[in-house]
């Protein structure tokens, strides 16, 4: 302890000789592993498994039954029609199975009804939303089944926005001017990055304020605010029309997720599409060639093509400039240490050991590790400002954990070990007679 | 000093060297290829839109009320709304429409010559849902046929932008066609669309009401040249004033759509900009204080080269080109490392291939920074005396 | 060969200022080899360096081969220094990144001798100096002697007209002083004027006039008398 203390002083005097390089130096490569740690962070939060748990048993199901011989049709839609939900759904082989789309409203509650309304996201889904992804409910729970009902579930901000506390089950709120009954309001939960909803790019995008059932929003023209895709649909616009028409044509909006438990029952669900698509194409339906798609959640970011591009693009330019810099600081560093090569020398010849000098080296290497970690955080934040001002949908990937700081200092002990190691080996190993004279 | 006296000084330093070359190749692979994606952003960026930008504003709005949303509520709000619009000075036309153009994606219906489905068939194609000045408002010339009026209102007719026309007529004369959504009655100049649709300038517009307003409506204005400032000003209360219960977005020129459009190359370009900046400043700092920490050695080494008889000017040439031949023969590793990046990125973004004029132009840049860099400590190396400089210690 | 006349040397600090040299008056002839001795500080390296245009001076005159070299520029000064002048340092200074070869070449650059005629010149010079076989060698493999003798070598490769050494055996056993000490005097044969700065009164006795500086100023400049020892 007491020579770690010593030789933290003696690092510190030595930076105090020559501030101006040791600055650099370090400029240079909390530089470089700041931008890093910028885009890292984006890149693991844009990639991560947000639901490791259960991510190996969730699918997403496409049919690619769309109307139009086309025999080079091999890819489904990315969203699918209420019929081939109808047709996917109740197989007996998944052990939960939701069809989904987003869209949004204005709300507000009965006894504030003189209030402009605010405008809330909503999430159109079905009963099993909830189990399949884990999503943890405060009060009451989700609906007895997947038909058409005036009930909610609200999530606990929109509770405390709205009601300003969470105990709300029972209580009725407007939503573009339609009376629901609340019936559950959700724990805290996000899902980053939203898997269960990537087209349109927005999987980085915040969970909804409020889920209503399927059927009801077919019942009352609630249409998709990401993708609604008529193919052949005839219709005069009546809205007095709208529930039959979505829900016997190509108005694809839906997303359907499944849950199958063990490998065996991915199996029988692609046999079960299959035969499907033997039995529609009997019945002179499905034109297109056999398309069906059963993609993991881990997968569906590729297979949506919702990728932020930009992002790989510059992760990969970022690897670089942190190669850029710590081959620039490990240069300049090997300066710093040739520069007092001679002083290295002297006290090996006055009798220091080459371990006594390693554990200089170490003590600097402690020191620049603690203080390159302070400058990289603070670059590292102004990098995710940047890419956040820059970058459209980047902007809820920019916080940090107390792992990931962990990982972040971890990483940055190891690079300033390998900026000085190389220096350090040359002063303390190399023959005393050539360092000397001269 | 000889090239062969660097290249054999630089030799006996290996690893530096090494690790000198590694960056400056590194430095102008990441340079020329971030330059390249700019330019790149910035083609997209400027290429003929076939619209005037600076003469159109947009708003997107809703009504916060449900009924407000249906007929015939709707289209009595919406004329309500254009003509307070009208109103304005400096506004020369005004029309709703269901979307605008210069967008990512949008509404799309498919669009095929009724008898001849599967050879005709165009998958997505954007439709503007509109009213008869919206052809002024769009600043549109008629190339055929004639521009739809609000006699067509309701009736199955359907106007086609030029690109459109011709993918589904080829050369054959297009008006009086019968498509999937209408006879065409007539073809109108191109303007950029839509990024994603089949072709960014494909388009069809049709006269008729919006029928409802779910996901909002768009207010399209024109204004007198120059005037596009003073009318964004008051459009929103305007258009607030003609009915309160109206969820406003924000007035977007048209040349701010675009931007919109192509932001994440903007972005990417603008960050990788930024990159090469603080690159060529990382190039700078390590010259700098490469020439500052070898001051010491320097000064000595310059004093002797003095004594010998090396003038200062002579001097200052031995330290500059020392660095500007570590430089080029970085470079020289550098072109391998720009083709090597490019070839990576066009995996996951496109990416222009570099010409071969950009790495020697980004040599020139790294040169001029290097030396910018160098001849600071160089000019203090050669100004000591070389009576104290040879002095022993 | 060289003449200065009443030449004053003054260094200012923010402190003190150092007279180095006052008021000297000198006169070396061409193919003289004069010993300059003086006690520690006395100015002898300062003269040394005025004469090899290395220092500039505050007052006076000198005249270098009947040309003054006041007024002119680093260009003109550095041509004058490479061509006619050859240096020995108190230290080596050789550059050490350099090898023999490459470390005596470096003045014969500077005057623009084409490749063929610097290479005759330096294992000439290398052959004088008795270092022929080491020519790849780097500074820092050889001994002090083996140095001094390359800094020779790089001083006579350009056949100087006159050779300025400070301490040439400074740090040398007595034996390799006497090489080196040979070897100036066969190169002072061959027709090179030579200032030499020595402490040891045995080399001094050994040159053909003996000049001693005492607190910046000239003492005497007897000719060939053999003077007693200074400091
Ligand atoms: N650059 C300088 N700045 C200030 N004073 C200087 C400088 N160089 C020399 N001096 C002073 O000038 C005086 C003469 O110095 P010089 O080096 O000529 O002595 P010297 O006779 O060569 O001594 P030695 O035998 O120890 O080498 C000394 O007092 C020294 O302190
Ligand atoms: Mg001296």
């Amino acid at each position: 302890m007491e020579t770690l203390i010593h030789n933290l002083k003696l690092s510190w005097h030595s930076i105090q000789r020559a501030p101006l390089p040791y600055a650099l130096t370090l400029l240079i490569l909390s530089l470089g592993l700041g931008t890093f740690f910028s885009n890292a962070t984006l890149y693991y939060w844009m990639n991560r498994d947000p639901i490791p748990e259960k991510s190996q048993t969730l699918f997403m199901a496409r049919l690619n039954s769309l109307p139009g011989d086309c025999t080079d049709c091999f890819e489904p839609p990315r969203v699918i029609s209420y019929m081939d939900v109808q047709k996917m759904s109740g197989s007996g082989i998944t052990s939960a199975e939701a069809a989904m789309f987003s869209s949004n409203a204005y709300a507000k509650t009965l006894e504030n009804q003189q209030a402009t309304p605010s405008q809330v996201e909503l999430r159109v889904t079905q009963r099993d939303f909830f189990k399949l992804f884990n999503v943890p409910f405060l009060q009451g729970e989700t609906w007895p089944d997947n038909k058409a009902r005036m009930e909610v579930v609200i999530s606990k901000n929109t509770a405390i926005k709205f009601f300003s506390r969470t105990d709300v089950v029972g209580q009725d709120m407007l939503l573009d001017d339609k009376l629901y009954k609340v019936i559950g309001v959700l724990d805290d939960w996000s899902m980053l990055p939203r898997l269960y909803d990537v087209n349109g790019r927005r999987s980085a995008e915040p969970a909804e304020d409020i889920y209503i059932p399927l059927e009801t929003a077919y019942d009352l023209a609630i249409q998709s605010n990401t993708q609604n895709s008529f193919t052949d649909v005839d219709w005069d616009g009546n809205m007095a029309t709208y529930p039959q028409m979505a829900r016997t044509n190509f108005a694809n909006m839906l997303q359907f997720w499944v849950q199958l438990d063990s490998p065996e029952k991915v199996q029988q669900y692609q046999q079960f599409l299959k035969n499907l698509v033997q039995d529609e194409k009997a019945a002179g339906r499905h034109p297109r060639p056999e398309g069906n798609k059963l993609d993991n959640i881990l997968d569906i970011q590729k297979a949506m093509r919702a990728t932020n591009d930009q992002l790989d693009a510059f992760a990969l330019v970022a690897s670089l400039f942190l190669l850029v810099c710590v081959v620039n600081a490990s240069h300049l560093s090997l300066n710093r240490y040739m520069a007092n090569q001679y002083e290295f020398s002297l006290r090996r010849a006055l009798g220091a050991s080459r371990w006594q000098l390693q554990s200089q080296i170490m003590a600097d290497v402690l020191l620049s590790s603690v203080l390159a970690f302070a400058a990289a955080l603070v670059f590292a934040q102004l990098g995710l400002w940047t890419i956040n001002s820059l970058l459209p949908g980047t902007r809820a990937l920019a916080s940090w954990d107390w792992q990931m700081l962990g990982v972040m200092a971890l990483f940055v002990v190891l690079v300033s070990y390998l900026v000085t190691l190389y220096p350090a080996l040359k002063t303390s190993f190399s023959p005393l007679n050539q360092q000397l004279k001269q | 000093m000889s090239v062969f006296l660097i290249i054999k000084s630089l030799l006996r330093r290996k690893v530096v060297t090494a690790l000198l070359l590694l960056q400056l190749a590194v430095t102008l692979g990441l340079v020329v290829n971030s330059l390249l994606l700019a330019s790149a952003a910035k083609e997209l960026v400027d290429q003929p839109t076939g619209l005037s930008l600076e003469q159109i504003l947009t708003v997107w709005v809703k009504p916060t009320s449900k009924a407000l949303r249906l007929e015939p509520a709707l289209s009595e709000v919406i004329n309500r709304q254009l003509a307070a619009v009208r109103q304005i000075s400096g506004v020369e036309a005004a029309v709703y429409a269901n979307q605008i153009p210069l967008r990512q994606g949008g509404s799309n219906w498919n669009i095929f010559e009724v008898d001849r489905q599967d050879e005709t068939n165009v998958d997505s194609v954007p439709y503007y849902n509109s009213s008869e000045q919206i052809f002024q408002v769009l600043d549109v010339r008629l190339i055929t046929g004639r521009l739809l009026t609000e006699l067509d209102r309701g009736a199955l007719n359907i106007v086609l932008t030029e690109k459109l026309a011709k993918q589904l007529f080829a050369e054959q004369n297009p008006v009086g066609k019968v498509t999937n959504n209408g006879t065409v009655v007539g073809v109108v100049s191109d303007f950029y669309s839509q990024r994603y649709a089949s072709h960014p300038f494909y388009g069809q517009i049709v006269l008729g009401p919006l029928h409802r307003a779910e996901q909002g409506y768009q207010l399209i204005v024109r204004v007198a040249q120059g005037q596009s400032e003073a009318v964004r000003k008051q459009l929103t209360d305007v258009i607030r004033n003609a009915e309160p219960q109206m969820d406003i977005g924000t007035v977007l020129r048209m040349d701010e759509n675009r931007d919109d459009v192509f932001r994440s190359e903007i972005g990417l370009a603008t960050l990788l900009a930024v990159l090469s900046g603080l690159m060529l400043l990382v190039a700078m700092i390590s010259a700098y204080s490469h020439a500052h920490f070898h001051a010491l050695q320097m000064q000595k080494e310059v004093g002797i080269k003095r004594a010998l008889g090396a003038s200062k000017a002579r001097v200052l040439l031995d330290v500059l080109s020392e660095s500007w031949l570590t430089t080029a023969i970085g470079a020289g590793f550098g072109i391998l490392v720009c083709y090597g990046l490019n070839i990576s990125l066009a995996k996951v973004i496109s990416i222009p291939a570099v010409p071969v004029w950009l790495p020697l132009l980004t040599l020139v840049l790294l040169l001029l920074c290097v030396t910018l860099a160098t001849w600071y400590p160089a000019r203090i190396a050669t100004r000591i005396s070389p009576a104290t400089a040879t002095k022993t210690l | 060969m060289i003449k200065i006349n009443n030449l004053s040397k003054i260094f200012r600090t923010d402190l003190i200022e150092t007279h180095a040299l006052r008021q000297i008056n000198l006169q070396v002839n061409e193919g003289e080899f004069a010993a300059l001795t003086g006690p520690s500080g006395s100015g002898k390296s300062t003269l040394l360096n005025v004469l090899g245009t290395l220092e500039s001076f505050d007052q006076g005159d000198y005249l270098l081969d009947g040309r003054s070299v006041k007024g002119l520029s680093d260009r003109e000064l550095s041509a004058l220094r490479n061509e006619k002048i050859g240096f020995i340092f108190q230290g080596f200074n050789l550059i050490k990144d350099f090898s023999l070869f490459d470390n005596i070449e470096l003045p014969l650059r500077y005057r623009g001798f084409s490749s063929t005629e610097r290479k005759r010149r330096v294992e000439q010079a290398l052959e004088t100096v008795g270092l022929a076989a080491r020519r790849d060698y780097h500074p820092s493999q050889l001994s002090g002697g083996q140095q001094q003798r390359v800094a020779i070598a790089r001083a006579i490769a350009g056949e100087p007209r006159i050779l300025l050494a400070d301490e040439p055996t400074g740090n040398l056993d007595s034996l390799m002083a006497r090489q080196v000490m040979e070897l100036l005097e066969k190169i002072n044969q061959q027709g090179c004027t030579i200032l030499m700065v020595t402490h040891d009164p045995d080399q001094a006795r050994r040159a053909n006039r003996h000049i001693q500086i005492v607190d910046g100023q000239l003492n005497d400049s007897s000719m060939y008398e053999p003077l007693a020892a200074g400091a």
